[in-house]
This record gives C-alpha cells, structure tokens and sequence, in this order.
C-alpha cells in the first residue's frame, strides 16, 4: 500500500506539473492568439489542430489560456482560504471566548449550501472572474477553520507547550514556532481539497453561463460548446467538449491524487477527509 | 434539551437564509425596476418617472426597509413566493408542478448510491491493501473527478446517440399515448436511467470512502480482535460486529451528502433536459426570473437543511454518545 500510495502520489504531481507548465508558459504553446478569429466552425487540421469554434477563435489556444484562468481561480481561492482559515482557526482553538464565537459563525454558515447561495448571488452580479473569486472566498475558510481548530484543541495540553508558557514564552510565540508547525500537513490538505472543490464549481457555475465571457476558463469553453446545437447532431463535441471537460477531470484527478497519497502519509489513523468532497 | 437547542439552531439558520433572499436584490446596484430600464437590459423599456413612481408603489417598494421586510417574511408563511415572470404564474405553483420529477431522480438515486457505496466501502476496505481495494479506491477516485454535467452529456453521446438505446432527454415521450399504465410506468423509467446513473456515479465517491474509512477505523479497534479470538467466522464478525458500527457516520453524512446530490440535479437535469426543479433553476437563470430564482433557491436550501435536522435528530437515537458534543 505504501509503494502504490507514492505511485499514486507521483502520478498526480505529474499531471500537475503539466498543468502548470501550460498554465505559466501559454503565450509560447498557445499556436494562436485566442481572442482573434479565424474562418468559423472549422474541423481539425494542421492550422488548428482542434478546429475553431462557432465565431472562429481556435479552440487549442482558448484552451491554453483557460488553463491559465481556471488554474488562477483556484490558487488564488486556495491560498487565501487557507491563509484565513488556518489563522482562524488557530485563534479559535487556543482561546476559548473568540473561539467559541467564530465557530458558531462557522457552523452557521456551513449549513448553507453552498453552492445554490452561489448561483443565486453570481446571477444577480456583473459576470466577472474577480465576482466569482470573491464568492468563492466566502466559504473557502470554514472548513479549514474548524478543522485546524479541533486539532488546535488536542495540541494546546500537551506539556510542551505548558512548559513553554512556564519559561515566559508568548501566546503568539506558541502558536507561531509550536502549534503551526504541528497543523502545516493538515493545512496542505485542506488547501487541496479546497482546490478540487473551486475547480469543479467554477466550471459548474460556467456551465450555467455564470461564468466570465471575457476571461475563458476551461468551463467556460466548454458552455459555449454546449450552447451549440449542433454539438449533438455532428462529431464536433470530440475536438470542442472533450478537450476542456478532460482538463478539468485530470486537474481534479491530479489534486485527488496528491492529496490522498499526503494524507495516507500525514495522517497513520485513515482519518482521510476526501470523504467530504464533491459539489 | 439538546434537541431544543438544535432546533433553535436551525431557526436561526433559515431565518439567515430567508433575510439573504430578502436582503439580495435590495442591495445591488441599482433599484428593483433598473433591469427592466437599464439600456444594457435585453430589452430596455422607457419609463416616466410618474410610472416608475407608481410601479414601485404597486409592489410596495416605496415603504421603509422595514415594513418591507415584515411584509416578506408574512408572505413566506402564507407560502407566497412572488410571481415568475417567465412562466406568468405564481412562484410556488411551478416549482410545485415540477417537484415530482425530481422527488423521483432524487430519491432513486439516493437509495442506490448510499447502498452502492456502502457495500463497495465495507468490500473494500476488508480486502485493504489487497489488489481488490487498491483497484476499486483508484477507478472510484477516478470516476469521482468527472464533473457531473461532462458525464451526463459523455452519458448521452454514448447511451443515447451512438448506441441510441436510451432517450437523450425528457422525463416521458413527448405527446405519447399509452395503451396501459404499465407501458407509461415503463417510458418514465426508461427515460430516468441515463440522469439517474449520472447522478449515482458522481456522487458515490464520497459515501464510499467515508463507509471504507469508517471500516477501517472499526476493524482496528478491540472488540473485533475479541472476536477474532473467540474464534467468530470472518463473515460473522463482518456483518454482525463491523458493519453495525461503521455505519453510524454515515447516516449523519448521508444528509449532507443528499444536499450535494439535489445540487446536482441542477447539472444533470440540465444535460438531460429532465422537468425538475435543477432544470427550472438552469432555466430561471438563463431568462434572468429572479423571483422563480430566488423562490427556487429558498426550496432547496430549506429542503436540506431540513434534512440535516432530520438527520441529526435520528443520530442523536442511534448513538446516545454524541449528546455531549
């Protein structure tokens, strides 16, 4: 189990490399510039080697650009979520007042769906990829909060730390250099499975065609093809549909991978979270 | 006491989700005729300001916030939620009309999901780290990384147009006749395979890995070691020591787990043009029928929040441990 837990593991940080790359180097892959547009409707060829779609841009390049954007949403998301969530929650674990009020707020909040209250706000906002990034925000932190908490809760009695209080050290200082340290592999989890979760909504509030139309992320490719009639009736859903609905399936897969094998190495009781992903 | 307590909880959280419904269209920009009148509207109406004046007193927008907002709140329990402006009829009267398509995908979906996930995750996590596990873990991630509505459709090209042996929408043959009620029972669930399928591949990842990890948990712990020692047949100790208890969690997670579900069906009954609720919703969205929207999103969420109270109601009963928490 431990030799296929780091196949697993390698295999994930391989597609996401790959991702990456593309993501970070798109104006050099990207054949063409994917706002320009070209004869429309055009079927696979050595120009454009995954055709153009219904107003002519050519959809390899949109899709390389989408990386760029889908892979931004989720970072940028991810990060701050993480950032919130971990200093949230590290509050809220060693002091019981403030604590107790950021978890009734967390609970509360949680217990919203999220992703109707989602669709429901983006559809009242300006589609835009900064609105979205902010509704993502919103409920980015809780989980990790909570789960940094409760972990919070069992580090603080260990007698490190009351020893560390007896030679003088500061609240800060003990939460900085003995309890952050101790939650960091939980935090790296979180901030996966808080990327599995953002990519997966974007491109499930695109598919509604609440996404950006100006900035094309991988869902947004992919509603647009969806809006064609004609995608059912003709083999143009192999190089229009297929090609970003792949790319948001192996990221995923990538970011389930990496995090199941971290938390197969992390975490020797199988408390493993991915139980609670999906939409 | 506790369950009091929870159901004050619960309160509060749908007075919350009652005053984000009121609270949404108030606070964008622009007042509640601007979309009719904004120039950037799909069709920008001109209106004197007298007009305005008299529409805006028509719907009460004219009162202080809030009387406004008591006036909502008495209209929600008379079960008036507006009028949809696409469909021109009450709010509720269409979500209603449409529930029964979703109750139904909803609920067979969930009855096979949960029993599917927790047969492979006890399946799998006996056989752990054997070749069986590894392969079911690894195809079952896997699948779990499709995002529903790009499965649905893969679901239609493949089962609906090349092998074309399922219908590739609808909930019933258009304009059909039946000779019997057993030929009209038979296109319903011909034509609820392929979305309820879907909606059991996507969502099976969680309840299966939460039923293997739970397992796993239950198999390390002492009284099965007892049992070993006492000499019980594995199969004994699988079904009457085991699976009892690895199944506590999952009851609690399950009504999470369905709200993620009726999430869902907006993405599958969308692909497959099925007229439930999730459908209604895609639809409101793309006609911008904000009051259908917002009556739709208020059924939904209280629907699984409901479920969530449901649920910590009867896990209260199973294990009376968790009353301290």
């Amino acid at each position: 189990m431990i030799k296929g837990t780091k196949i697993l593991g390698s295999i994930g940080l391989g597609i996401l490399t790959f991702f990456v790359i593309v993501a970070v180097f798109a104006p050099y892959i990207a054949p063409y510039d994917p706002h320009r547009m070209y004869v429309p409707m055009e079927h696979p060829s050595s120009s454009h080697l995954l055709g153009t779609n219904d107003i002519g841009n050519d959809i390899l390049s949109e899709i390389v650009y989408g990386t760029r954007v889908s892979l931004f949403i989720a970072f940028i998301v991810s990060a701050i979520s993480m950032v919130v969530g971990t200093s949230l929650g590290l509050i809220a674990g060693y002091f019981d007042k403030v604590g107790f009020l950021i978890m009734r707020v967390v609970d509360v909040v949680l217990t919203i769906p999220r992703l109707p209250l989602i669709i429901v706000i983006a559809s009242f906002m300006r589609p835009s990829t900064w609105n979205l990034i902010a509704l993502f925000l919103i409920f980015g932190w809780l989980m990790t909060a909570r789960i940094i908490r409760s972990e919070v809760l069992t580090l603080r009695r260990r007698y490190y730390i009351d020893a560390t209080k007896m030679i003088g050290g500061s609240d800060f200082y003990i939460l900085w250099r003995h309890i952050l340290p101790n939650v960091i592999p939980l935090v790296v989890v979180q901030f996966i499975m808080e990327a599995i979760h953002v990519i997966l909504a974007e491109s499930g509030l695109c598919f509604l065609g609440l996404g950006d139309p100006v900035a094309r992320s991988w869902g947004m490719v992919f509603h647009y093809a969806f809006e064609c009639p004609i995608i059912y009736v003709s083999d143009v859903w192999v190089w229009w549909m297929l090609p970003p609905g792949l790319c948001i399936v192996f990221t995923v897969l990538g970011l389930t991978f990496v995090g199941y094998a971290l938390e197969e190495t992390f975490n020797p009781k199988l408390k493993n979270p991915f139980g609670r992903m999906r939409l | 006491m506790h369950q009091i307590s929870k159901l004050g909880y619960y309160f509060v959280i749908v007075l919350i989700i009652l005053s984000i419904n009121f609270f949404l269209p108030r606070v964008m920009p622009g007042d509640a005729l601007s979309y009719l009148t904004d120039p950037g509207a799909d069709i920008p109406l001109r209106m004197t300001e007298e007009k305005r004046e008299i529409l805006l007193a028509y719907y009460g927008l004219d009162k202080p916030l809030s009387e406004q907002y008591i006036n909502y709140m008495v209209g929600i329990i008379r079960g008036d939620l507006g009028w949809s402006i696409y469909y021109s009829a009450p709010v509720l009267e269409v979500i209603l009309g449409r529930l029964k398509w979703t109750l139904l995908l909803v609920g067979t979906s969930t009855a096979i999901y949960i029993t599917l996930g927790i047969l492979l995750g006890a399946a799998s996590a006996w056989a752990r780290g054997r070749k069986k596990d590894v392969c079911l873990l690894v195809s079952i991630l896997s699948i779990s990384s499709f995002p529903s509505f790009f499965l649905g459709i893969l679901m239609v090209i493949f089962f609906g147009i090349k092998l074309d042996i399922f219908p590739i929408g609808g909930a019933q043959t258009a304009f059909a006749t039946y000779s019997s009620p057993l030929e009209e029972i038979f296109d319903i669930l011909h034509h609820l395979i392929l979305p309820a399928a879907t909606l059991v591949i996507s969502h099976i990842g969680g309840t299966y890995l939460l039923m293997r990890n739970s397992m796993l948990g239950v198999l390390g712990d002492d009284y099965i070691m007892t049992a070993r020692a006492k000499g019980l047949s594995e199969r004994y100790i699988l079904h009457r020591h085991a699976l009892a208890n690895a199944l506590l969690p999952i009851v609690t997670m399950t009504a999470m787990t369905v709200g993620f579900l009726v999430t869902g069906t907006i993405f599958v009954e969308t692909v497959f043009a099925y007229p439930g609720i999730g459908n209604l919703l895609y639809n409101s969205v793309s006609y911008h029928d904000y009051p259908l929207l917002q009556g739709i999103f208020l059924f939904i969420t209280i629907a699984i929040v409901g479920a969530n109270l449901i649920a910590d109601m009867i896990y209260v009963r199973l294990d009376p441990r968790v009353e301290d928490v």
